[in-house]
């Protein structure tokens, strides 16, 4: 039987993604020796990018290089006893004498690193994700996009969570008046009390757009910008921003329907936004070609259907080369 | 009948450097991993240093993968320590024909799974997980069966009631005392117990029907 096992498949495999069919194809896959490295290869590059706490690694590290040079002998610890089980907790017979008093100093060292990272919410290239969280708010994630909510999302006062990639939010009024933040990455908060918003965190820089309600937005070196219903904000990669009203806002939220806004759009924007959304990478070979200004709404739900439409209007060819794709101007 | 399965990644997409210089009709093959070249040099050199380069590597990621299964910080940490230890006096890098990654990975998630069992009660199970030997025996499906068990183990917390779940979060994963926890969650300490009880009964029952590892395990390592 044959299939294609990707790393894409593995890693829905772990997030339980997978479909029963495709957990067939892997449990087959996973028959050759070379392909269970693999496995534990993505493994391990999953577990970095989804770690459930954060472990005192330095203080370990340092404790395990001394065991290396022979400076600390394995001992018997003094029986403790579990509050749950009533069970002694010396199951392990190794058990090393500083885990067991070292580990109240870190919990206690770690009380506000504690938060374990609970859910990631994602939406692969090419395909939105629209969803609840547990207040009530309502987010939906744009293509390759990710969203991570911490587990104790809903009891503090604050409500925190983390955005790589596009999405709109329509944030629930709590009664205790717990505020909503999104972090974009590089010092960039979005503070909300009740309110829609769109947000946007990518390698091109910071968005905001909000459509209802009230917003602080924090920038990096404590700025802030109080921002009004209506208004855009929008920084690049070097943090040079600015405010404005957009007179057209269904360019910043066409994503939702699997459109595409242009409104005097240069070819080389559009190549940007196809690679933001679907993964592609495009090259425009002629820089005529690349100048050239496309107006309009576009419905797309994958790279080929926009480039096809755009190749009638521009009078261009679309050749696929190995890792991209090359616009060029038809002779 | 041949059945091929290709493995399809796109040309930017690291391949993880799978060393295949294996030939087909070769029966022993020895799984090198580009990525951990630096690290078997290090061993050839000083396996001190090997090994301290091993757990700076892989402690976190380790840790994390095994808490999903024990469900406390601590415990997660004790093991993948205890592993590291167990490493060194045993010389396992020297009988190690994986990659020291693949190794790691699946002694953590047997240590685990045996925390688990332990925690769980279950004594109805193999018991040849307690033999000291270095095994070079594999079950295919093994790997996939441990993913399964963690994401069940993940689905039962998901399903209990709200408080419930916290209670339980909060007791083990987090460590906190009872007082702790009810004063978080404003309730008494007695309720905080009886919800984190009624958790563990729910993971026990629900555990020990889906309990599959029990007789499908046959790898066999030393702990």
């Amino acid at each position: 039987m044959e299939g294609l096992i990707t790393k894409q498949l593995l890693l829905d495999f772990f997030d339980e993604k997978a479909t029963s069919l495709q957990r067939k194809l892997v449990e087959e896959w996973l028959e050759a020796p070379e392909n269970e490295e693999l496995f534990y290869s993505y493994l391990d590059e999953w577990e970095r990018k989804n770690p459930q706490f954060f472990p005192d690694r330095e203080n370990a590290q340092q404790k395990y290089s001394a065991l290396l040079r022979g400076e600390v002998e394995p001992q018997q610890p003094p029986e403790t006893e579990d509050e749950d089980t009533g069970l002694a907790r010396t199951y392990f017979p190794y058990k090393m004498l500083w885990l067991v008093s070292a580990s109240v100093a870190l919990v206690m060292a770690f009380f506000f690193r504690s938060e374990l990272i609970y859910k990631e919410y994602t939406a692969p290239p090419g395909q939105t994700n629209a969803f609840y969280l547990e207040d009530g708010s309502h987010v939906v994630l744009n293509a390759n996009s990710v969203l991570r909510v911490p587990r104790f999302f809903f009891e503090k006062g604050r409500r925190e969570v983390w955005l790589d990639g596009e999405a709109e939010f329509q944030v629930k009024h709590t009664e205790n008046n717990a505020r909503f933040s999104v972090l974009m990455g590089n010092e960039y908060e979005i503070e909300v009390l009740g309110t829609e918003f769109t947000a946007y965190s990518r390698a091109r820089g910071k968005r905001v757009f909000l459509k209802m309600g009230k917003v602080k937005l924090n920038l990096p070196a404590g700025e802030q910008i109080y921002m009004k219903p209506g208004s855009y904000f929008s920084a690049d990669s070097l943090g040079t921003y600015e405010v404005s009203t957009p007179q057209q806002p269904e360019a910043i939220t066409a994503w939702k329907e699997q459109a595409f806004f242009f409104d005097n759009t240069q070819l080389s924007e559009i190549a940007e936004q196809i690679y933001e959304r679907f993964q592609i990478k495009i090259v425009i070979k002629e820089k005529a070609l690349a100048n050239r200004k496309i107006g309009g709404t576009f419905q797309a739900r994958n790279a080929d259907e926009l480039l096809e439409t755009l190749s009638e209007l521009l009078e261009m060819k679309i050749t696929q080369k190995t890792d991209y794709i090359e616009l060029s101007t038809l002779k | 009948m041949t059945s091929t399965t290709r493995l399809h990644h796109t040309p930017k997409e690291d391949t993880s450097g799978v060393d295949r210089t294996f030939i087909s009709d070769q029966k022993i093959i020895t799984i090198t991993t580009d990525d951990e070249r630096l690290v078997r040099e290090t061993f050839s050199l000083d396996p001190r240093e090997g090994c301290a380069l091993l757990f700076s590597r892989y402690y976190e990621n380790l840790c994390s993968h095994a808490i999903r299964f024990v469900h406390s910080k601590e415990i997660a940490e004790d093991i993948v320590s205890e592993l590291f230890t167990f490493f060194w006096q045993n010389r396992v890098f020297e009988q190690v024909t994986s990659s020291y990654r693949a190794y790691l990975y699946k002694a953590v998630r047997h240590r685990a799974y045996n925390h688990l069992k332990w925690q769980m009660h279950c004594t109805d199970s193999l018991d040849s997980v307690t033999t000291p030997l270095m095994s070079l025996t594999v079950s295919p499906d093994e790997a996939m069966q441990y993913t399964e068990l963690h994401q069940k183990v993940e689905h039962i917390i998901q399903q209990l009631p709200p408080q419930c779940r916290r209670a339980y979060l909060l007791k083990r994963v987090e460590g906190k005392k009872y007082d702790e926890i009810a004063l978080e969650l404003r309730i008494s300490a007695k309720a905080v117990e009886a919800l984190v009880s009624r958790a563990l009964a729910k993971l026990r029952k629900e555990l020990k029907e889906n309990w599959f590892l029990c007789i499908q395990l046959i790898m066999l390592f030393g702990y």
